[in-house]
């Protein structure tokens, strides 16, 4: 893989619109990828492009989009750090939702959950049964949710607070992570150690796939998705071809976001993104990764909507 | 003059000095010039005095009355955006070598909202330029002063009528977006080019060409009906049946007579594809088995990409079973191409033989193992057969054809004149080019358009069909020592239109930079007839100005 290149290569070709839920949603071209590398190139300030990075999702549909091979999500989290509007922090992840069903240096698997795992422990303890129960898997007294937070903001993340928190992440072998931003950040900053997002982990488990049928629409969280686009689209479509069920994929395989869990100003609105995604489709059920996309699909269809984690 | 001649000629040289001499030759066939009397020496610093500067890009507009038409649209809620950079993001389009900064946006909202601006437009005399997906690469779409109207704005599915196989689009819709929500109800549409983010509107103006248009006809003709607003600000549906002169003129009218604004299209029920591909060393013998097969509507897209002219590549493809059997039993073995094992073998004795070529059997190679995988990426593909053929083409072309700068200079001529056509241009890209692709195609005319086809890229001679090739030299990152001049890039496109003009054809793109080949194609006859349309459709000549005219 080449290394990534900056808003100076864009050619604007567009082709990171044509799955970016804010350029559907709007249609406004100052609000995409495209949008903000032509502003930039042509001198626009943080400050000028404000709006355009609020906007975004950060679902990095565009990047595998783009042949230039740019860093688009780089871009935003970049123009967020020298925005002084991104400069305000969440309280530190030890959040304290959830204890840790053991000790965390002593399983091999360590579960980092997000915001809306965290307000769900049925869930949660459906997930862990799933891998193997408390001896087998644990979850992280530290979620990080911070680190995440400042990773989609462009903020330095203090080296002792990162140290902290990766600390009792050395130790395992592998780290299942609910978040697609911190996942991400974690493959890099945890060399020698697997570290998945929690849609693959468990779409990977047979007795999930079990449970999967034909009829399903199986709707993947895009973020982790998209920062591992080559290596997962063959995971995800070897699924499809397996089971026979229906993806929220679009026609460049990109994964068509709910932007449920996502933070951005609004542009897009979560009911629309839904009524699209489903438009044309009459599923007997929707399987969704993403905790938050149960609520989302709930709002807007009477489909039964479950977890991976809740098949059985 | 005979080669078996001797010839005399006197020469006065640089320095003033007759000089007689004879040419005795025996077999060569040398003419004989008479050289004359040098001129004045033509790199001198005065060698250009009184010659007029030619501009390939139009003259910047800039007049003062800018400021009263932005606060005129501003009273009627017409939002112009004026901030350089993003009228930056329009400076250039896809070809890159034409920049142009306007002085203001307007992204689209409605035809009401186009109608306001086109009114001031005439009002205050501001031209104002039309872009869809900026695909062009002579400087159609860009903006030289004056207002860039951005039409992706109005990129909404209006009704998608699955009964009666069509859909009404609002015009600035990238066909990819379109062919996004037609694949929710199973359908596709007919033809677009094998571009992703081309617009619907743009290419009705100029053409559009798939694989499959020697079966279904260009883009332009697939269309039903549209809602245009006109340069004066009337917004008018029109068809073959209702204001039809209006849809004669818009239908590949290069923007010119008004600005598409919705369009009712033909669509088809969706198919996946099983394609077929030959490998030919002649370019000559893989066009007339092209041509073969469209005259006897054997397969439903064809066409040809070449890597340079060593390995050219004869696409063949069907929606159906049955058709592709028909084509095995009836068609397969008349074709002269290659299976991929027979050309690398046919490749490797070549180069076995030619040794000193070693650098461009390297680049065969490497291109294959670059661009094979990826018109065969598992993800597109089921059963054997291509899903998603516009995002598997398009992906390809921007990853491995695009760069910074591109110039796609084309021809289109009738059947007959095709194969020497397109040989002749060959020679002209390959003499300087060390890598480039060629792209064939067929184009099926409809009878009933040929008021359409007037003054466009269909030539005046092809009554059934029509063939179109463009050349794409491979450039930038793709080669990155190989960086070529605008000069040298536009005395290419000049030499490849000229052999257009010698042979009577017409091209795509014929307009921006080019358009000073109009009149030595269609003539001054057909040019002013055209031209005195558009001052009476646009008593200003705000709309597009400089495209064509």
């Amino acid at each position: 893989m080449n290394a990534k290149r900056n808003y100076s290569a864009c050619s604007g070709c567009s082709l990171c619109l044509l799955s970016c839920p804010v350029w559907r949603s709007t249609h406004d071209i100052r609000l995409t990828p495209h949008g903000r590398a032509k502003a930039m190139q042509h001198g626009a300030s943080a400050n000028d492009l404000r709006e355009s990075v609020e906007s975004c999702t950060l679902c990095g549909a565009c990047e595998p989009a783009c042949p230039e091979n740019i860093d688009l999500l780089g871009m935003v989290s970049g123009l967020r750090a020298s925005s002084p509007l991104f400069k305000r922090r969440v309280e530190v992840g030890m959040d304290g939702v959830l204890p840790a069903p053991t000790d965390e240096i002593s399983t091999p698997t360590i579960l980092l959950i997000d915001h809306a795992l965290a307000e769900n422990p049925a869930l949660l303890e459906s997930i862990i049964q799933h891998f193997g129960g408390s001896l087998a898997i644990g979850v992280a007294r530290d979620s990080g949710f911070d680190i995440s937070h400042d990773l989609c903001d462009g903020i330095a993340i203090d080296e002792e607070r990162l140290a902290n928190f990766l600390s009792p992440l050395k130790t395992t072998l592998r780290v299942i992570v609910a978040d697609g931003h911190l996942q991400h950040a974690l493959k890099t900053w945890l060399p020698g150690v697997t570290v998945v997002s929690l849609g693959e982990a468990l779409s990977t488990l047979p007795q999930v796939r079990q449970q999967l049928r034909d009829s399903d629409f199986y709707v993947i969280e895009s973020v982790a998705f998209h920062r591992d686009h080559a290596r997962l689209i063959s995971h995800y479509d070897n699924l499809r071809l397996t089971i026979g069920c229906t993806m929220n994929l679009d026609l460049q395989r990109m994964a068509i976001p709910t932007t449920a869990s996502a933070r951005h100003s609004g542009k897009v609105n979560v009911d629309d993104q839904v009524r699209w995604i489903l438009e044309g489709r009459q599923p007997s059920r929707i399987v969704v990764e993403d905790v938050a996309d149960i609520a989302a699909f709930g709002r807007v269809t009477d489909t039964p909507v479950v977890h991976l984690a809740n098949l059985i | 003059m005979s080669a078996s001649r001797s010839a005399n000629a006197v020469i006065t040289n640089a320095f003033g000095n007759n000089a007689a001499f004879t040419c005795r030759t025996l077999n060569l066939d040398i003419p004989v010039i008479d050289i004359g009397t040098f001129p004045a020496d033509p790199v001198a610093a005065n060698s250009l005095q009184g010659i007029k500067r030619q501009q390939t890009n139009p003259k910047r507009w800039n007049e003062p009355v800018w400021g009263e038409f932005v606060l005129a649209l501003r009273v009627s809620d017409v939002e112009i955006i004026e901030q350089k950079f993003v009228s930056g993001t329009f400076a250039t389009d896809a070809g890159g070598t034409a920049y142009g900064m306007p002085h203001g946006v307007v992204i689209a909202k409605d035809a009401a909202q186009i109608s306001t601006l086109l009114q001031a437009a005439q009002q205050y005399k501001v031209p104002v330029t039309v872009r869809g997906g900026g695909l062009t690469t002579e400087g159609e779409s860009v903006a030289f002063g004056g207002v860039l109207l951005d039409m992706t704005g109005m990129s909404r599915v209006l009704k998608i009528d699955a009964e009666n196989l069509s859909v009404r689009t609002q015009a600035g819709i990238f066909w990819h977006s379109l062919a996004e929500a037609l694949r929710r109800q199973n359908l596709d549409y007919l033809s677009a080019p094998l571009n992703m983010t081309s617009s619907v509107g743009g290419t009705l103006g100029v053409g559009g060409i798939d694989v499959n248009s020697a079966r279904l006809g260009c883009s332009a003709d697939q269309a039903i009906a549209l809602q245009v607003v006109t340069p004066t600000g009337e917004i008018v549906e029109c068809s073959d049946s209702e204001n039809s002169e209006l849809f004669q003129r818009v239908i590949l009218g290069y923007g010119q007579f008004g600005v598409i604004t919705e369009a009712t299209l033909k669509v088809r029920p969706y198919t996946p594809l099983a394609m077929h591909y030959f490998y030919y060393t002649s370019l000559s013998e893989a066009i007339a088995d092209l041509q073969m097969l469209d005259a006897n509507d054997v397969s439903d897209y064809s066409g040809i990409l070449t890597m340079m002219d060593k390995v050219v590549n004869l696409l063949v493809a069907f929606d159906s079973d049955q058709r592709e059997t028909a084509f095995k039993t009836d068609w397969l073995h008349r074709l002269r191409g290659h299976g991929e094992f027979g050309i690398a073998l046919k490749m490797a004795l070549y180069y076995a033989v030619h040794p000193w070529r070693w650098r461009e059997a390297l680049f065969l190679r490497e291109r294959k193992n670059t661009l094979f995988p990826e018109f065969r990426r598992p993800e597109h593909m089921r059963n054997g057969k291509v899903v998603d053929r516009t995002v598997v083409f398009s992906r390809a072309v921007w990853k491995h054809w695009g760069s910074r700068q591109m110039v796609i200079p084309d021809l289109a001529t009738s059947p007959e004149k095709f194969i020497d056509t397109v040989q002749k241009a060959n020679l002209v890209c390959k003499k300087y080019f060390p890598h480039y692709t060629l792209y064939c195609v067929g184009i099926k005319l409809r009878a009933d358009h040929a008021p359409h086809y007037e003054m466009s890229c269909i030539p005046p001679d092809a009554v059934t069909h029509a063939y179109g090739c463009e050349f794409e030299p491979m450039m930038g990152d793709l080669n990155a020592d190989a960086m070529y001049s605008r000069d040298t890039l536009q005395s290419f496109k000049n030499e490849i239109y000229d052999i257009g003009v010698a042979v009577g054809a017409s091209y795509y793109r014929f307009g921006g930079m080019m358009k000073g080949y109009i009149r030595r194609v269609f003539g001054d006859a057909v040019v002013d007839k055209h031209l005195a349309m558009k001052r009476k459709a646009d008593p200003n000549m705000i709309l597009n100005r400089d495209v064509i005219f």
